[in-house]
């Protein structure tokens, strides 16, 4: 187009470019801007070699905005070795929970600090056991989110063999913690959860019980509660706040807590 | 199965962040592990009770550990302040029931505190020697500081006084 010769346009007409069509033999090239990543590697079949932080560059221009974008990248053309889980890059699933730059969050959901000669550090999700790389293990966490039966529990169906049907305001109790992916970034960011996982639920398991607690739809409400009736399972929190800090999806698991408290304190 | 599962998740239980720990445990861990062992605590290991599909269990619901334990300690808590209000406002000469209840709601509440400490990190099934000796430690200085609290406030000038007196010296 702009090899043609500039005709004379008369001015009298609106052009939707405010600047002049430029056109460029080649594409344009970005200048290199290498960040170093950090990221703690352990292999389970070396057992006895310690864990150590292993030094990544990366040139950000040739990569996406996310940490996740950046370790598969690494992934892809640097080191094939490394491990980590990942899957819907988009904050859904939950996969790519770990432990950035000291914070707990998505890989997937956290911009790569741009800042010049500033490197990123990438641990497994904090006080968990390692499988490889940044792969915790969650068995622990899923048994105990299994503990709280975490579905509908109402042995007598509605008389005309339709749904449940639940009022629109007690609907609205369960905005805030429906939407919990159970990435598990809050319960490992908890030093109650560090120090007692065996025994105390953690942030985002006793936020699913009060999810059940809270559903006018379910009829074991008394029985959910009283499982949380002892000195362990619930009464570990002390409000320390580390989940709702973290949480990636920007959900408030210590208010569930709290609620959970008052209506046993009020029973 | 859950000894099998016990010896598949050992493989795993190297991979702590400390590496003096890992060496510790390779030092440590016995080579087999007796199925009477599930449910133990084990430093360093995953110890699942039941498969990894059993969904974790609950301790005997106790509502003298949980809700009323709860409850007692955020009253006595906000009680508290008030109450330290009131003593100081008042003369503690004269009203030394008031000097008695706010020192033994101090030694209570203390109590209460340094408990939910020894059941975060030295809970008994963690430390079976140093747990139930810190457990009785603070139950016999809690004992011990309630006598002394006693004996001060009918024998002496009381708690309120000897700290206005201590502000004022």
């Amino acid at each position: 187009m702009s090899l043609l010769p500039r005709l004379p346009v008369p001015r009298f007409s609106r052009h939707f470019a405010s600047s002049a069509a430029r056109a460029l033999a080649t594409p344009v090239q970005k200048p290199v801007l290498n960040k170093e990543f950090k990221i703690y590697r352990w292999n389970p079949d070396e057992p006895a070699k310690k864990p150590t932080l292993q030094s990544y560059t990366i040139d950000l221009n040739q990569t996406g905005p996310m940490i996740l974008d950046a370790l598969i990248k690494i992934k892809n053309e640097i080191d094939p070795t490394l491990t980590f889980r990942r899957s819907c890059r988009e904050g859904i699933c939950g996969s790519c929970a770990m432990n950035i730059d000291g914070q707990n969050t998505l890989a997937c959901l956290c911009r790569i600090d741009r800042k010049e000669g500033k490197d990123s550090k990438i641990y497994p999700l904090p006080h968990m056991y390692v499988v490889k790389d940044l792969v915790p293990d969650l068995t622990q966490f899923y048994k105990q989110y299994k503990s709280i039966k975490p579905y509908l529990q109402n042995p007598n169906p509605p008389a005309d063999g339709k749904e449940f049907l639940q009022s629109p305001e007690d609907r609205k109790k369960l905005d805030g913690m429906y939407e919990c992916i159970l990435c598990a970034c809050c319960s490992t960011s908890c030093p109650s959860y560090w120090w007692n996982q065996d025994e105390y639920l953690g942030p985002a398991t006793l936020m699913q019980a009060y999810r059940w607690i809270a559903d006018s739809r379910d009829s074991h409400t008394a029985e959910r509660r009283e499982v949380l009736q002892n000195e362990m399972s619930l009464y570990r929190c002390h409000t320390i706040f580390n989940c709702t800090r973290t949480c990636p999806k920007g959900l408030n698991p210590a208010q569930a807590i709290a609620k959970i408290k008052i209506e046993l304190a009020a029973e | 199965m859950a000894s099998s599962s016990l010896a598949s998740s050992s493989k795993r239980a190297f991979a702590r962040r400390s590496p003096a720990f890992t060496k510790f445990l390779l030092a440590s861990r016995p080579a087999s592990t007796k199925p009477d062992d599930v449910g133990l605590y084990v430093p360093g290991g995953p110890v699942y009770k039941g498969t990894v599909n059993d969904p974790t269990t609950f301790p005997t619901p106790s509502r003298t550990h949980g809700s009323h334990h709860w409850s007692f300690e955020r009253l006595l808590s906000a009680a508290l302040i008030p109450l330290t209000g009131a003593a100081f406002a008042t003369s503690p000469s004269v009203h030394p029931v008031l000097d008695g209840i706010l020192g033994m709601s101090l030694v209570v509440h203390s109590h209460m505190g340094f408990d939910s400490m020894v059941v975060d990190y030295l809970h008994p099934r963690k430390f079976p020697v140093l747990g139930p000796t810190a457990t009785w430690t603070l139950r016999s200085a809690t004992v011990t500081a309630l006598i002394g609290i006693y004996q001060f406030n009918t024998n002496d000038i009381g708690l309120t006084e000897l700290i206005s007196k201590v502000w004022s010296a």
